[in-house]
Parts: C-alpha cells; structure tokens; sequence
C-alpha cells in the first residue's frame, strides 16, 4: 500500500499539470474547431519567461509570475493574430498542420534560447516537504496542485457567470447563429487563444519546476493533447479527470512494470492508453459524438 | 509539359506519360546526367543527391497515403526504421544478400503498417494523426527494447554485394539508390492513375460518398497504409545500408514532422510535389547550415551552434507562410505554369 500511495501521489500531482494542458487545448478546440499542437510551445515559453524573470533578470516571484503571464498573453494573441486567423474558412486539418508548423517555429526558438542546456529553478523555491502516512510530499507540488483546481474553479465561473464566457459558449455551439446574435466570433477567437495561452503557462512554470527547463518540455503538450482526447476534445471536467488518471497511470506503470520490461515505459504508457482509448471510445471519456452526413 | 497544339486523337496518346519526342529526349538525356554524375560530381553533393533520394521514397509513400488516401500519417520514421532494422538484421544476422532484404524490408514496414492502419477503421483525420504519433512512440519504444535489434547500441549492417563487387562508397552506393528511387517513383505515378489510385482519391475527397459509391473503405485505407509503409521500409533499407549504422535516435518524431512538411510544401496529391517539396526543405536546410556559422560570428549571443535549432525555425517558418499563402503547394505553381506553358503564343 505504501508503494502505491509513493507512486500514485506524485503521479496525481504531476497528473494535474497535464489536466491545465489539456484544458488549454479543450478551450481553444471547444470555440474554434481547432485541434491544437501548439500549446507545448506556449506552455514551455510560460516555464522559460518565469525563469528569466526569475533568475536571469533577478525580480521577485510575484513579478516574474506577472511577466510570464503577460508575455503568454502576448504570445497567445500573436499566435491567433498572425498564423490561424487566415486559415478561417480553410479545412480543419489545416487549422490543424499549421498549429504542427507554429510548434516548429517555436520549438527552433526555444532551442536557440537553450543552447542544450537544462534550466533549473528548483533550488530557488524549495519550501521543504512533509510526510503523509509515511509518502514524502513537496510542499511546491501541493501549492501547483491547488493552482491547478483554482484554474479550473476560475475558469468555471468565467463560463458560467460572465457575458464573454456566455459568448465562447455560444460561439462553442454554432459559429454563424452566434455571430447573428451580435457576438463577435473573431474577438472571441482571440480571447480564447489568449486565455488558453495563459493556462497553458501557468501549466508550464508547474512542469518546468518539476523537470526542469530542457529540450523535451514542449512534447509536455503532445501529452496533453493525449489527455484532452482522453477526456473528450469538447469536455474541461473530463480533461481534469483524464489528466490525474493518466498521471497516476504512468507512475504506476513505470513502477510496477519498469523492471520486468527494462524502462521508459512511464513515456510510453501515455501513447499506449491513447492507442486503447481511440479504438475503443475515439471521442473519448465525456467527449460529445459527431454524426456526420455526406 | 506539352507544347500547344499537341492533341490527343488516340486513348494511347492520351494516357501516355511520355507524350512528344521531346519529352524522351529529355528524360534520356536526364537520366544520362544522372548516371553520369558520380564521375564529376564532388563527395558532398553526392551524399546530397543520396539522401534527396531516400527522402523522396518515404515522401512518395507519404504522398499515397496522405496526398491521395487522406489519411495524414505521422508514422513514417518509425516505418522507416522498422524496414532498416529490418533489412540490417537479414543481412548482418542472417546473411541474406541486400538485394533480397531490400523487398522483404519493404513487406515487412508495409506488414507492420497494417497495424498502424488499423485504427483508420473507426478514426479519422486528425484523430488518426494522433493514433499515428501513438504508433511511432510506440514503435520506437519496442526497437530498443528487444535483444535482436542490438538494444541501443544500434547495429552495423555490411555494405551491399554483387559477387565481390562492393558497394561500400557513397558514389557506388549511388547507383542503386538512385535506381531504386526511379523505379518508385514510375511505381507511384502509375499506381496513382489506376483503379486503386482513384478509389484513394475518392476516399480523399468524402469518404462517406466514396463507400456509397461502392469502394471498400477499409480495404482501400488498409492498402493506402501498406503502400506508404513499404515505400519507407524501401527508404530504410537503402539508408541502413548507405550510412552503415542504425540506431534508434536517427529516427525520431521530428523526422517524421520533417516528411509531413515535405508533403505541405510540395502539395498534396501530386507526385511532381514530393520532388519538389524534398528538395525544397533539403535544399533550404543546407542553407541554414551553410548561414548559420557567419550569423553566429555576427551575433555571438546565439550560441556556438546554431544551425539545428535555427533549421527547425525555418522549417516551421516557410511552413506557416506555406499553409497561409500557397496552400496547394509548390505542384500548384508547377501546374500553373504548365496551363501557361501549353498555351504559350495565345493568351487563353
């Protein structure tokens, strides 16, 4: 039992992260159809601005954490601006290769800010951890964990209680009923990119505290995109729960299964559960069955 | 390429490839300066016009399955690995001659592929990427992993024979490779414009509409699949034997988005497209290469080695300029041009 609960609650922890990714990717493909590749980016770009803010520019956490959120914003918009509003209209595999190609472009960036060298901020913020029925917990893992659901809950009430978030619902249902309705279907366009971009950094400062600051970061959203599948492409509670049992999942394969096989199995285990998950339920956990006609 | 006023008055005239004298004269004296050139050509543009060709064997496969068939694959590195495992296992291990393993490396890529088809039955679009990306992950997971592939020590496969004439340089190694790729190639652009070619284009363009119109859907998907893969198997087997080293890091999931480019850039369903989408991307990669030394002695801040990261940029870069403004591909300017060229004195 003490094994399990060693595997299963750093994997829930971590599992969280995944969920916010997947979530990121669940907004932008709920309003706009678009499944999106390049949130990996925009999650790892929010872990290396929080570090430059951070350790190379020296500022408070406070500070840094606004600077990361509002260069993700500024990201996110420039992504919607620039590459994906003049694909409206064009197919959806486009919409969806071209998030693929902003994922290149990106990834070349990254790199180049890298220069194959790992980032770490680890040490600035150890705030020391504690025993649970005898299963060390990091007190830093605890805080992003309820960040986690606070993002959610926030993202909730946004849905629920304000116009704008009325307005995403709608454009979600139909794009040309709701802009008949007076919504405006680019702005909210935007928005959603912006908010998902903001997501999808506070998810990357999570990750990138836990695995540091190097050159697989941004493959981070090809699994949440496994997670947003996993859960249904249109569902945000489904990616919450996908996104804690793949992250206990992967643990608990890589525990138990790890040294019959020979390793790596915790990154595969990922790919393996989606492989399950398309032939058995390809819309997923919550996700909404599309009847298609000719 | 046909001058104005060529006209076809027979069925033959109009299915031919080769269609005036000039077009002979053209692909003989072609292929004489590509057999030629190994004996002015310098060492590196050789091993360029090497890998130029093995990239546009796995693009052609590419081509089929994603260009006609519809089904985008992100699949065909791992593919292509399992045809070099393959064929460096049948001749280091078992001591088949190359030019057996080369077909049973195909076959058994293609076989393989199957598997990777198989979700195609209830998925689609960009849902099969997704199982596709799951599929290579998967595969380059297993390679590692068994005993026989060499764990991640990779292994050595010996160069190709003929009694005991060995193909062990990359100007003797050219011959075969280049014949290879031009048998793929007159494979695919004959393969296209058959029965099956045109079921995958059908299948393309509404796949609902192409079952009511009676063409079995999961048969024609399961065959597109076999086809890529065994078309990267093809690829792998020439590499493994080129390069005399496989192992599992030269086949990761950025190669793959690499050939997916190739197919952007190029254009979809054309086969002229795949040359010019591999030698496009080839051709500005080594640009990169060349520029980013003297950009690094420009801007130091950049690093000491820039040219990896800045090829993936540029890469994605001419990619979103691709999709936004030519997203038909460099075959659609190919085709605009010939119209233009068959017209030429009059205006329309």
């Amino acid at each position: 039992m003490k094994e399990f609960l060693q595997l299963a609650i750093p994997g829930l922890m971590i599992g969280g992260l995944y969920s916010l990714v997947a979530a990121a990717i669940v907004l932008v493909y709920k309003s706009t159809r678009v499944v999106s590749l390049a949130h990996g980016q925009l999650l790892a770009f929010g872990g290396l601005f929080f570090w430059i803010g951070l350790v190379v520019l020296h500022l408070p956490l406070p500070i840094s954490i606004l600077l990361a959120l509002v260069s993700s914003t500024i990201m996110g918009w420039l992504v919607e601006r620039i590459t994906l509003r003049p694909l409206i209209g064009q197919p959806l595999i486009s919409a969806f290769l071209m998030t693929f190609a902003i994922f290149m472009a990106l990834d070349g960036v990254f790199q180049l800010i890298l220069k194959g060298e790992s980032k770490t901020y680890a040490t600035l913020l150890s705030l020391g951890e504690f025993e649970v029925v005898g299963v060390p917990i990091r007190v830093v893992q605890l805080i992003s964990f309820a960040v986690v659901l606070l993002v959610f809950l926030l993202l909730a009430l946004f849905f629920r209680f304000t116009k704008t978030g009325l307005g995403m619902r709608a454009t979600a249902e139909d794009h040309q009923l709701s802009q008949s309705t007076g919504i405006n279907v680019r702005t909210i366009f935007s928005l959603i990119w912006i908010i998902s971009a903001i997501v999808a950094s506070v998810a990357g400062m999570g990750t990138a505290y836990v695995m540091d600051i190097h050159f697989p970061l941004p493959y981070i959203g090809i699994k949440g995109l496994i997670v947003a599948l996993f859960g249904g492409l249109d569902s945000l509670p489904g990616a919450l729960l996908a996104g804690l049992i793949l992250g206990i999942l992967e643990n608990l394969f890589a525990g138990y299964l790890d040294p019959l096989v020979g390793g790596g199995l915790k990154d595969v285990a990922a790919y393996v559960l989606l492989l399950i998950v398309l032939l058995v339920k390809p819309y997923g956990l919550f996700g909404l069955k599309r009847i298609e006609r000719v | 390429m046909r001058p104005c006023g060529t006209f076809d008055e027979r069925y033959s005239q109009d299915m031919a490839i080769l269609r005036i004298k000039r077009h002979w004269g053209l692909l003989i004296g072609a292929l004489i300066l590509l057999y030629l050139f190994p004996l002015f050509g310098s060492y590196y543009f050789i091993s360029l016009v090497n890998s130029l060709c093995i990239g546009i064997i796995i693009v052609l496969g590419l081509q089929i399955v994603s260009g006609y068939c519809g089904q985008i694959s992100f699949g065909q590195a791992a593919f292509m690995a399992v045809g070099a495992y393959t064929s460096a296992i049948l001749t280091g291990k078992v001591g088949l001659s190359f030019f057996l393993a080369l077909p049973i490396s195909g076959i058994v890529a293609g076989l393989i592929g199957l598997g990777g088809g198989a979700p195609s039955l209830r998925i689609k679009g960009f849902y099969l990427a997704m199982a596709t990306i799951a599929i290579h992950f998967v595969v380059m997971w297993l390679i590692p992993h068994l005993d026989i592939t060499g764990k991640t020590q990779g292994l050595h496969p010996p160069a190709p024979q003929i009694g005991s004439f060995t193909f062990d340089s990359d100007e003797k190694i050219y011959y075969i490779i280049v014949t290879v790729m031009l048998l793929m190639t007159y494979g695919a652009r004959n393969m296209v414009r058959t029965r099956v070619g045109r079921a995958f284009v059908a299948i393309r363009d509404n796949d609902l509409a192409a079952e009511v119109m009676g063409i079995e859907l999961y048969r024609y998907k399961l065959l597109a699949f076999f086809i890529s893969c065994f078309y990267a198997g093809i690829a792998g087997s020439l590499w493994a034997h080129w390069i005399q080293v496989v192992h599992p890091e030269q086949f990761t999931l950025l190669h793959a988005l690499n050939y997916i480019g190739m197919l952007i850039v190029g254009g979809g369903g054309s086969i002229p497209g795949v040359f010019f989408g591999v030698i496009f991307l080839r051709l500005l990669d080594e640009g990169v290469m060349f520029a980013a030394p003297l950009l690094a002695s420009i801007f130091p801040w950049i690093g000491i080695h820039p040219a990896a990261s800045m090829s993936v940029s540029v890469f994605g870069i001419v990619l979103i300029i691709f999709l936004i403004y030519e997203p038909r591909g460099l075959a659609h300017r190919w085709e605009i041009f010939k119209t233009s060229y068959r017209l030429y004195p009059f205006s329309h």
